[in-house]
């Protein structure tokens, strides 16, 4: 955790903001990573609207693990390792459904959806009776918790609570899953789930998505093409000529996102245009928003990152990615689009046909940053590329903490771009905490935010 | 025919006998084609499992009586 450990001095070399394309390219790296990071945070597995009723299973992953996400017979969310105790074999091979047992195709063990091993073929002939089920249940995450409908899991039993790992980043994913109208927790997921492979490090987006505002020239196109909801540019943002753009990062946690701040009294922009009916919805909503006690309904969401894997945009569109790791040179893409629950069905409709239209494998907006990422990651991977470190200088030394504008006070390290366009203070802190995760032991490491402050200088200082 | 029962197909109040003999009518079928959910009707090897529901695997189920 401090200078002399290798990801912090050698690889991830915050002092002087270079970074080795070692991270991204090698395979070791990568092997540690998963017991280092993957197998060690908190991640985000799926939402409850894919399992309303009892039975109901999702087939998700956790890092390169297949896991199930279902609802028992009695209503209690889980999520297992879908992989069988006697030999490993996948126990469920579809990708959603309702059942009550998961059988294993291999042996055919069987399991509850509670987890129980419940049925052994020849259990009294062949075993004499003699194993002990209860030992051989599926394998359960240490922790699960169900956010606003988003389920997440940890298969560390020492890490903290979702919520706390979240800090004050909790605003910002609020701004997901709370309805368009600020009421809590009223997000819907939009149909499926999209999923492709992309041939790059899952850091490239990961990184991407932390708030790199400097490839907006990449997706020139997009804007020149008009594939906004209202035929302009990418999305309708009329707000942001009044708005104050932000870097805010949370050094501690590893989240980092661009956010717009509105002034206390700015008074909602037309949107939606080509669209009464949406443009109606999304007014009344706006409307509603601002009724409603608290801050949010004077920030707008762009894109962040919640450390390790999960990217949030949450609006135009509205949506959490997931950057499964499948290899050091492969990652597999799952994108979750959502909706307010109670929106008339025009809107979800039009949404759907923007929300595609921008991303997924098929979206004009994310084909741009593939095409980046696939690239230079290819370009990275030579033994003389891989001499060369990537420079994260921009922007260092420029944060502040503390910030506030008009009333309103952000969480961690803020950056203000709306003068300076852009920085790189987002991917510093994702490749700190990266390089925190690599080098500590455990989460008793990890969680500085818990160590009182004389003691943690009284470490640094040794 | 190659005289092996789908176990997949059974419905729900099929009796069918098993290869030790018992028989055993079906309580519920999760159709995985492996695992039916069965109530025994008869048990000779062991009375005691009379009334009992089990789960019961696809290879033990030899007939369907009815």
């Amino acid at each position: 955790m401090n200078g002399t450990h290798g990801y912090h001095s050698g690889l991830v070399d915050l002092a002087t903001g270079l970074i080795s394309r070692e991270i991204f390219v090698n395979d070791e790296i990568y092997a540690q990573e998963q017991e280092r990071v993957f197998a060690r945070s908190w991640l985000f597995v799926g939402h409850e609207s894919q399992i309303p009723n009892n039975g109901d299973f999702f087939t998700s992953r956790m890092g390169e693990e297949s896991v199930i996400l279902c609802r028992d017979r009695a209503g209690a969310v889980h999520v297992f390792l879908n992989s069988c105790r006697h030999r490993g074999m996948k126990v469920c091979r579809y990708d959603d459904g309702n059942t009550t047992v998961f059988t294993c195709p291999y042996h055919g063990w069987s399991y509850g959806t509670d987890g129980k091993l419940a049925g052994v073929p020849f259990f009294r002939e062949a075993y004499h009776s003699a194993l002990d089920r209860s030992k051989y249940g599926l394998v359960e995450v240490a922790q699960l918790c169900c956010y606003k409908g988003t389920v997440w899991a940890c298969w560390d039993a020492a890490a903290p609570p979702f919520l706390e790992h979240l800090g004050g980043f909790r605003r910002f994913l609020d701004l997901i899953l709370d309805g368009w109208d600020g009421r809590e927790g009223q997000a819907e997921l939009l149909g499926g789930v999209q999923k492709w492979i992309i041939p790059c490090n899952w850091k490239w987006p990961a990184e991407n998505f932390s708030g790199d505002t400097y490839h907006n020239i990449s997706h020139r196109s997009v804007d020149l093409v008009g594939a906004g909801p209202s035929g302009r540019s990418r999305r309708d943002y009329g707000e942001l000529n009044a708005a104050r753009r932000l870097h805010v990062a949370l050094p501690d946690r590893g989240h980092q996102t661009i956010t717009y701040v509105l002034p206390r009294d700015h008074v909602p922009q037309a949107a939606y245009q080509n669209s009464p009916e949406v443009a109606e919805y999304f007014r009344h909503c706006e409307e509603e928003r601002r009724r409603r006690p608290g801050e949010n309904s004077r920030m707008i969401g762009a894109p962040g990152e919640i450390f390790p894997n999960v990217a949030l945009l949450p609006r135009q569109p509205r949506t959490l990615a997931v950057w499964h790791p499948v290899n050091a040179h492969q990652t597999e893409v799952w994108r979750f689009f959502f909706v307010d629950r109670d929106a008339p069905r025009a809107v979800k409709n039009f949404l759907r046909d923007y929300y595609i239209r921008y991303s997924g494998p098929a979206g004009m907006t994310e084909q741009d940053d593939m095409e980046n990422w696939n690239y230079a990651h290819a370009a990275s991977r030579g033994v003389i590329a891989r001499r060369y470190p990537y420079t994260y200088e921009m922007g260092m030394g420029h944060a502040v903490e503390d910030w506030e504008w008009d009333g309103l006070r952000m969480p961690g390290r803020v950056v203000d771009l709306t003068k300076a366009m852009a920085s790189e203070e987002p991917m510093r802190n994702l490749y700190r905490r990266w390089a925190q995760f690599m080098a500590a032991e455990s989460w008793d490491d990890l969680m500085t935010w818990r160590v009182p402050e004389a003691t943690r200088d009284a470490k640094a200082a040794e | 025919m190659s005289g092996i029962v789908n176990v997949r197909d059974l419905a729900v109040g099929t009796r069918v006998k098993l290869a030790n003999g018992a028989e055993a009518e079906i309580a519920s079928n999760p159709r995985d084609g492996v695992w039916l959910f069965a109530r025994y009707l008869s048990a000779a090897d062991d009375p005691a499992l009379v009334g009992q529901e089990d789960m019961i695997f696809a290879q033990d189920v030899v007939e369907i009586l009815a």
